[in-house]
């Protein structure tokens, strides 16, 4: 398997982003983010039933179409483009690496076909409310209860699209160490509700577990681990959203700088933007080429995804943070408005280079897996 | 302090991102066994080209020469010409295997990537057969006399002056930057020899030999000392040197459509390789800040993990670059284009050279290397790359075409630049 774009590659992100212009434009993800959970369940299904999307993150034994990180990427960097709300990220960059990590049949059998059918939401909670990123464990707790599974209790912050989640998988702590449980998110002893968010465009959730039942996932005392392997694919995953975000700021810029005219002429014409889009479009292209290499290496050369999914997500960031705030900036006035959507990129933006660490975490992280 | 030579880590092979197809594998088998065996060890860590004065000259002359006599010398050439026919991905290979072997890879520098295609893409068959075995076997070594005092960035400005004489062209004039002159023959330069056609039509672009130079020739090179201390570039004064019509390459005024389709050769060769050596330096300097027990500040740490995104990113592109090209696609398709990976390599270049001074301490302040004027190696290396976002196109330059070809902005008003 080669990096190079295959024909199927392009037909899928072809038809993914048609599917998001006529099904999920940015005007709709404006629509999503007034609500409490910015979510549409129908373009959820519609994403696995009419393009088969959640199950290009499964494998076919599962009912998905088998695990093709490369071609989620091409897909999420379209998603990327509108801002799309809902838990794609949650779900198939952290929950579904988490199951396929934890090596468990039994839950992945329970679990992913529904999610590769678009009928489950699952996403991941591990933070306590406060902790720094790289924390496991302090979240919440589990013990065994009587007959049979555990119940746990804790509170678990920044949950990932938690409202809109069926299934929340919870590192809790049990006397092995971090471990990993599934949570019925409508089940008794779970109260949760929603974080007002910097960007209104990611849901985000508080988990309050009072005795809430879970079932355990993988090993005893291997949460570290799990979570570890899952948040390198949602890092990689997040890089290629944000490249695709990064570009459709870039456009966003280049098409007004064309247009707008002062003193006369284009202000596209004016080297100080013409410079700043040059300078944008250098950064995205290099973020893409670290993205679309970060997918192609947890297909191919898994020993890499340690060091180059630190390296994809901080690049990224950098990239779509300066292409959302010199978007911006190119925009003048109409730019600090609410109704104009460069704030909304902007706000995912600044999300997306805090979310798991922000970029000077990352390259210390990088650091030391490069043994420096 | 020979750091820039230290043991770096493997990098992983193009084989696996790039699926470059059996016959691409066969030549890597064929070629690695071929270098096994001729591999001269007095060569292994030289890096390549040489510097002026460098005591390998010697020796790397016999090794092109033994590259040559063995058909691995312009070896993207058409077979036809003396070439080997590679494909870029076959290119990349050999660049792999080289710097496996830890020997150089010697080259015909601009004469292989840039003089020979525009020969081949624009000359006579006489003409062909004329200059590019010249260029193969190391007899005409170019230097390139575009830039003058008063045409840099707005090259299509120049006035050297070519004028028709019976078969003959006799040109008048100054350029400046030439790059490599004292180890020169000849000369790929653009002359004006029509002073009434629009600025970029009257414009040839003539092989001139320079072999014979100094008063009374026609061409004096007078040396420039660069910033390094060296003396790597020179005026060249061109006072009535006479020239065959024969060298000139594409047709007398044609000499801007020339040098404009043939300025990309050099692109899948650079952006392909560039991240090797940049890796050497970076594991080497990796080894200065361990020597000096900064490897566990975090302020250090985080720097070194930018650079590292820079070299990595210079390698994915390539190995993008490369898998597209293996699987016969357009990779213009991409954004990413030679401006690109220009501002990409040279700003991290300089980017590199100020970081690792940064790193050097005290040391960085005090002369006590093998260089010129006592200059260290990391001293070197941070002078020397401010040159790459001049030469070639200025970073600024590489921006406005970005902005005007891969974004389509609008030019700026008329007389500002290209
Ligand atoms: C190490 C080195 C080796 C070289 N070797 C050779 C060689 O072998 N042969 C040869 O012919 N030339 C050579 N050059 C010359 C090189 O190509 C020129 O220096 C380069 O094209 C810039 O021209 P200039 O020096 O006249 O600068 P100028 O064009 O005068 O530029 C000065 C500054 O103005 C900026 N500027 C100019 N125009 C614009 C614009 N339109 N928009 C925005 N900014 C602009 C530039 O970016 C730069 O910052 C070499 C240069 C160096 C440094």
């Amino acid at each position: 398997m080669s990096l190079a774009v295959t024909a199927e590659q392009e037909d899928l992100r072809a038809a993914v982003g048609r599917f998001l212009d006529s099904r999920a434009p940015l005007s709709r993800t404006r629509e999503l983010m007034e609500r409490p959970v910015p979510h549409d369940p129908e373009t959820w299904r519609a994403l696995a039933v009419e393009l088969g999307v959640q199950g290009i993150g499964v494998p076919e034994e599962h009912g998905g179409s088998g695990i093709d990180v490369q071609a989620l990427a091409h897909v999420f960097e379209e998603t990327g483009r509108v801002l799309l709300p809902g838990p794609l990220l949650a779900t198939l960059g952290l929950a579904v690496p988490l199951l396929l990590a934890s090596g468990d049949s039994a839950a992945q059998a329970r679990y992913l076909p529904g999610i590769a059918a678009g009928e489950t939401v699952a996403t991941v909670g591990w933070l306590a409310p406060g902790a720094a990123w790289d924390t496991v464990g302090g979240a919440a707790t589990a013990v065994p209860r009587p007959r049979s599974g555990w119940a746990l209790d804790g509170r678990v912050a920044l949950v990932l699209d938690g409202l809109a989640a069926d299934l929340c998988l919870v590192v809790a702590d049990t006397p092995a160490g971090p471990s990993v449980f599934a949570v019925d998110t409508t089940g008794p002893g779970v109260d949760r509700h929603r974080v007002r968010a910097l960007d209104p465009t990611r849901g985000l959730a508080e988990f309050v577990l009072d005795g809430a039942p879970g079932s355990r996932v993988g090993e005893e005392g291997a949460g570290s681990a799990l979570l570890a392997a899952a948040r390198d694919q949602a890092c990689v995953l997040l890089a290629a959203e944000m490249v695709g975000a990064a570009q459709a700021c870039l456009d966003m810029a280049v098409a007004y700088a064309r247009q707008r005219e002062q003193f006369g002429r284009p202000i596209g014409s004016f080297q100080a933007i013409k410079h700043k889009c040059a300078e944008v479009l250098v950064e995205i292209e290099g973020a893409r080429s670290c993205a679309r290499y970060a997918a192609w290496a947890c297909g191919a050369s898994p020993e890499e995804v340690p060091t180059v999914a630190a390296l994809a997500k901080a690049a990224a960031a950098e990239a779509f943070f300066r292409a959302a705030a010199d978007g911006l900036q190119i925009h003048g006035g109409i730019g600090f408005t609410w109704e104009h959507d460069a704030h909304l990129f902007l706000k995912r933006a600044k999300a997306c280079q805090v979310l798991f660490g922000d970029t000077r975490a990352f390259r210390l992280r990088l650091a030391d897996r490069l043994g420096i | 302090m020979t750091t820039h030579q230290t043991a770096y880590r493997a990098l992983p092979p193009t084989a696996a991102a790039v699926d470059p197809g059996p016959e691409a594998e066969d030549f890597r088998h064929e070629f690695r066994a071929w270098l096994s065996e001729h591999a001269p060890p007095e060569l292994r860590g030289v890096g390549w080209p040489a510097p002026p004065g460098s005591p390998h000259t010697e020796a790397l002359r016999d090794w092109g020469k033994v590259l040559c006599d063995a058909g691995y010398m312009c070896v993207s050439w058409p077979r036809e010409y003396g070439g080997r026919g590679l494909s870029p991905v076959e290119v990349a290979i050999m660049n792999e295997e080289f710097d496996r072997a830890g020997v150089p890879r010697v080259t015909r520098g601009r004469a292989e990537t840039t003089v020979g295609p525009a020969v081949i893409a624009h000359g006579t068959e006489e003409q062909k057969a004329y200059f590019l075995p010249r260029i193969i076997s190391g007899e005409h070594v170019y230097c390139q006399g575009f830039s003058e005092p008063g045409a840099g960035s707005d090259l299509a400005g120049l006035r050297t002056s070519g004028v028709v004489e019976g078969d003959e062209l006799v040109i008048t004039g100054q350029k400046v930057w030439t790059s490599g002159y004292y180890e020169s023959t000849m000369m790929f330069c653009l002359v004006r020899t029509d002073p009434d056609a629009p600025k970029h039509a009257g414009i040839s672009y003539v092989l001139l030999p320079v072999a014979e130079n100094g008063p009374g020739t026609g061409v004096e090179f007078r040396p420039i000392r660069q910033l390094t201390g060296r003396s790597g570039f020179a005026e060249t004064f061109l006072d009535g040197a006479r020239v065959p019509l024969f060298n000139v390459i594409g047709g007398l005024h044609q000499g801007w459509r020339v040098t404009v389709t043939t300025l990309g050769h050099e692109r899948g060769n650079r952006a392909t390789i560039a991240h090797v050596a940049y890796a050497r330096d970076f594991w080497a300097l990796v080894e200065e800040v361990r020597a000096r027990g900064l490897a566990g500040d975090p302020a250090v740490r985080e720097k070194l993990a930018w650079a590292w995104t820079q070299i990595e990113t210079m390698r994915f592109s390539g190995l993008h670059l490369l898998a597209a090209l293996a699987a016969g696609q357009d990779p213009t398709t991409r954004a990413e284009n030679g401006s690109v990976t220009k501002i990409r390599w040279s700003e991290y270049a300089r980017g590199f050279g100020e970081l690792a001074l940064d790193l050097l301490g005290p040391e960085a302040l005090t002369a006590g290397g093998a260089g010129e004027d006592g200059l260290g190696y990391w001293q070197e290396q941070f002078l020397s790359s401010r040159s790459g976002t001049i030469w070639g196109g200025t970073a600024e330059v590489q921006r406005n075409i970005i902005a005007e070809r891969v974004l389509g902005l609008p030019k700026e008003s008329r007389g500002m630049g290209r």
